[in-house]
């Protein structure tokens, strides 16, 4: 087992380096740069701009720098446009904000959703299914961009219960809206899975050897079948928390978190080429670090599997 | 207080006073509370004056330092750092003599030696400051050279015979050279926090400046926090008594969290100012902001279409969009419709007689139709053009009404939506046929607009060459009286046309109507916080 976790680990690096190449030309490739603006900057001007940012160097040299800085002080560059910041500053300053209401969010969504699906599974065609069917398409259509929005309305504008955005260190009516906002979406997807997950295997020889053998039906769900059954939904979950704690685009921008959601979109529309490694970089190492983290909870949940 | 007594007094009377401070008027009861918070688009991208380039940058700059003249709530010039400043026999050197009260928010005097490090600071080449230009366009002498790298920064035309004496030297007359020093970027900073706190100087706690206000909190893309410096030199005058600037990404949320009670002045949303207008007509206002909107045609030699080498063809086709359907059906915030490039209400500006703008509409079309047919366009050979421009709601449906009014005159037009760093990127590159452009006047005077035109302007993406104008252009630099010259060369742009005027900026805000001093009649929207207050309802 550990040795596995060490190989996956080995690969871990060039998967990223492999990734940082391809972001990095292509994030080259795009029309304009950083500087590009309405009002052309005069060209000395610009080439004054390019020398201290070093994007007058051969592309192949700029991303070994890059590297390089990594590599050796985790530095990964200044922003070019929020010029007072450096990326590692902006990340540090964002990403807490978007692991904590993405954490809030990733809980409260595989509560809701299993729940709804396992007694979705249990009763099933009853009309508590139909109720857990309903509410998680319901909530699956209602992208959170129009979601937010009506939070607003109702909570803040309707009801004047909670503030309509912002941060403020993470207080609590802050963080409400942005939960149930980003969350729902996710709640629905578990639920599906979970339910005909579920329903698979309630149907299978194990359960039905489980009940023959007179054992009562909470322990046939509890022991027996909820444990298997959950091997889909945590194959989802991996990605589904990387997504959730590096925050939402929507999410930030219609609350105003100040998380680093919104730098992905940002980054990439004003060519601010050093946040949009760093968050991309973020994003990767998380991804391939949950995948590992799913395959080793899929080790201990199934003892068919062995690494 | 007798002297703020008939300060008040010839304010109400509406006459443009210095006002130094926020200036209650005669009958007015200040509110108990003088809390302001106000809306960022986006989040403030640097607290730095040679850095900064944005709008809403500028704005907490001007709270955080003071340049050597402030604006007052028309646009006139105020003392800020100088008192008074003399012009030379030749109009090439400005002497500024300085307050000697001002202190930075450490309780260092602000001196000229501090002007002369900004100044300094901004056209060095280390410093690769996107505003550099601005020393250039400022005509400070040996900026270009410096900048170029031709040149050591020491040789700046900018010298401090004394702590309280600034000399600059110009390479050439400039008349409205005293309006360009209200600019964020010729702002003083100082030199030994600079030096003590590196890249990270402008950070809450860190940051000295010499503005009524100093900062508490910034977080990046959440808000900015500010409350009064006790050490500025009028700092009894300063009235609110913390500001906070939230960063809200989305106009509409941003109006919501307005409607909520929790923000004193958003921007309204296009096509909802009429609503709101009738909602809450004491808050809804529209007032001119310097800022022109147009198509422009590419009249590059090589990469301009054929068809707009044709004057006939670009009068035919700025003749044919009905400006007012624009203004009043899609825009609807008060938008003047636009048949020139100046804005109208800019300071000194003389609107020529521009033919076309008394016409009717349906006399544009017609002579459209005349001049497309004369140009050998029509039925069966219809003229087949590009509109490139970038991602947006209201310009997007602006081009799309374009297209429909053009079809009435022949021209098939195709619109080419895309996104904001790429339609830049054509545009200087001359890969455009028709594209949409605004610019915002730098400081109140037609040269703003005016200079873009000329050949040797940077930012003249349509490539229109006209040595008349250039050399109208160089004149009015000396001229006693520019605004002859400028007429001239309007009339010039609107018989060339290298571009189809659309229309002239409003500013269109929710603002809170207890807020007062905001500076709603200056063109510039540049306002002050020192000058801002809170009455009690």
């Amino acid at each position: 087992m550990l040795s596995y976790i060490a190989k996956r680990l080995a690969i871990a690096v060039p998967t990223l380096l492999l990734l940082i190449i391809i972001s990095f030309l292509l994030m080259h490739a795009a029309p304009g740069g950083p500087f590009t603006q309405e009002r052309a900057l005069p060209p000395q001007v610009l080439a004054n701009l390019e020398a201290k940012y070093g994007l007058d160097q051969p592309l192949w040299r700029q991303m070994a720098t890059y590297v390089w800085g990594i590599v050796s002080d985790f530095d990964f560059g200044p922003s070019f446009i929020y010029k007072d910041r450096t990326v590692n500053e902006i990340i540090a300053q964002g990403f807490p904000v978007t692991l904590t209401y993405g954490s809030l969010s990733f809980v409260l969504a595989v509560a809701v959703g299993v729940t709804l699906g396992v007694f979705a599974a249990i009763w099933h065609n009853s009309w508590l299914d139909y109720l857990a069917v309903g509410i998680s398409i319901g909530a699956q259509v209602l992208p959170n961009f129009v979601m937010a929005p009506i939070l607003v309305l109702v909570f803040t504008l309707w009801l004047r219960w909670l503030p309509g955005g912002g941060w403020e260190g993470g207080a609590w009516q802050y963080i409400v809206m942005p939960v149930i906002a980003l969350s729902t979406s996710f709640m629905a997807s578990i639920a599906r899975i979970t339910r005909s997950s579920m329903l698979e295997v309630l149907n299978s020889n194990h359960i039905r050897t489980a009940r023959a053998k007179g054992l009562p039906e909470r322990k046939v769900i509890l022991r027996h079948a909820l444990k298997p059954a959950m091997l889909p939904v945590i194959s989802y979950l991996g990605p589904a928390f990387v997504t959730m704690i590096t925050g939402s685009v929507v999410v930030d921008i219609y609350f105003s978190t100040g998380g680093i959601g919104k730098s992905f979109v940002d980054s990439a529309l004003n060519r601010d080429y050093a946040v949009m490694m760093g968050v991309t970089i973020l994003v990767g190492a998380l991804t391939i670090l949950f995948n590992l983290v799913v395959d080793i909870l899929y080790a201990w949940i199934d003892p068919k599997i062995r690494y | 207080m007798m002297n703020k007594l008939l300060l008040t007094t010839v304010l109400s009377l509406g006459l443009a006073l210095p006002a130094f401070a926020a200036t209650p008027q005669a009958g007015e009861t200040l509110a108990e509370n003088q809390d302001y918070t106000y809306w960022l688009l986006d989040a403030i991208k640097s607290m730095d004056p040679q850095i900064n380039t944005d709008v809403e940058g500028s704005g907490v700059l001007r709270a955080l330092f003071e340049g050597l003249y402030n604006e007052d709530q028309t646009g006139g010039l105020v003392p800020g750092v100088a008192t008074s400043y003399e012009l030379s026999d030749d109009k090439t050197v400005y002497t500024f003599h300085l307050r000697d009260n001002a202190k930075w928010s450490n309780g260092d005097p602000v001196t000229a030696g501090d002007f002369v490090y900004a100044w300094k600071r901004l056209a060095d080449p280390a410093t690769a400051s996107e505003y550099a230009w601005y020393m250039e366009l400022m005509q400070v002498k040996n900026a270009s050279k410096i900048i170029a790298g031709e040149a050591p920064v020491d040789d700046l035309g900018v010298t401090a015979p004394d702590d309280y004496t600034l000399q600059v030297t110009i390479e050439a007359p400039l008349p409205y050279f005293p309006k360009m020093l209200t600019h964020a970027s010729v702002f003083p900073v100082n030199q030994k926090a600079i030096e003590q706190f590196g890249d990270k100087w402008t950070e809450a706690g860190n940051l000295v400046g010499n503005g009524a206000y100093v900062l508490k909190e910034h977080i990046l893309g959440e808000k900015v926090v500010m409350e009064p410096n006790p050490l500025y030199w009028d700092n009894e005058h300063t009235i609110l008594q913390k500001v906070t600037a939230l960063t809200i990404n989305d106009e509409n949320a941003a109006l919501t969290r307005y409607l909520a009670g929790e923000l004193d002045r958003v921007q309204i949303p296009a096509g909802q100012y009429p609503r709101l207008k009738a909602e809450y007509p004491d808050q809804a206002i529209s007032v001119p902001q310097s800022c022109s909107y147009i198509y422009m045609f590419n009249l590059d030699e090589a990469k301009g279409p054929e068809a707009l080498k044709d004057v006939r063809v670009r009068k035919a086709l700025s003749y044919g969009i009905d400006r007012d359907i624009i203004v009043n059906n899609i825009l609807q915030g008060g938008q003047a419709p636009s048949y020139n490039w100046t804005h109208a209400a800019t300071e000194g500006f003389k609107m020529p007689d521009i033919d076309y703008s008394h016409w009717t509409q349906e006399e544009r079309t017609a002579k459209a139709k005349e001049l497309l047919a004369e140009a050998g366009y029509g039925p069966d050979k219809p003229l087949e053009l590009t509109l490139n421009y970038n991602t947006s709601e209201a310009h997007k449906k602006i081009a799309i009404a374009v297209q429909q009014f053009w079809k009435g005159i022949g021209v098939n037009l195709t619109l080419n939506n895309m996104e904001w760093k790429v339609h830049t990127d054509k545009m200087q590159n001359q890969d455009f046929e028709i594209a949409r452009y605004a610019w915002c006047g730098d400081y109140n005077e037609a040269s703003t607009y005016l200079d873009l035109f000329t050949s040797y302007s940077g930012h003249n993406n349509g490539k229109f060459f006209s040595e008349e104008y250039d050399k109208l252009m160089k004149d009015s630099k000396t001229a006693a009286d520019p605004a002859p010259l400028y007429q001239e060369a309007e009339q010039i742009l609107a018989d060339e046309m290298p571009f189809a005027p659309i229309y002239q900026y409003t500013k269109v805000e929710m603002i809170k109507p207890d807020i007062k001093g905001a500076g709603l009649t200056n063109l510039m929207q540049n306002w002050y916080l020192k000058d801002m207050y809170r009455v009690a309802n």
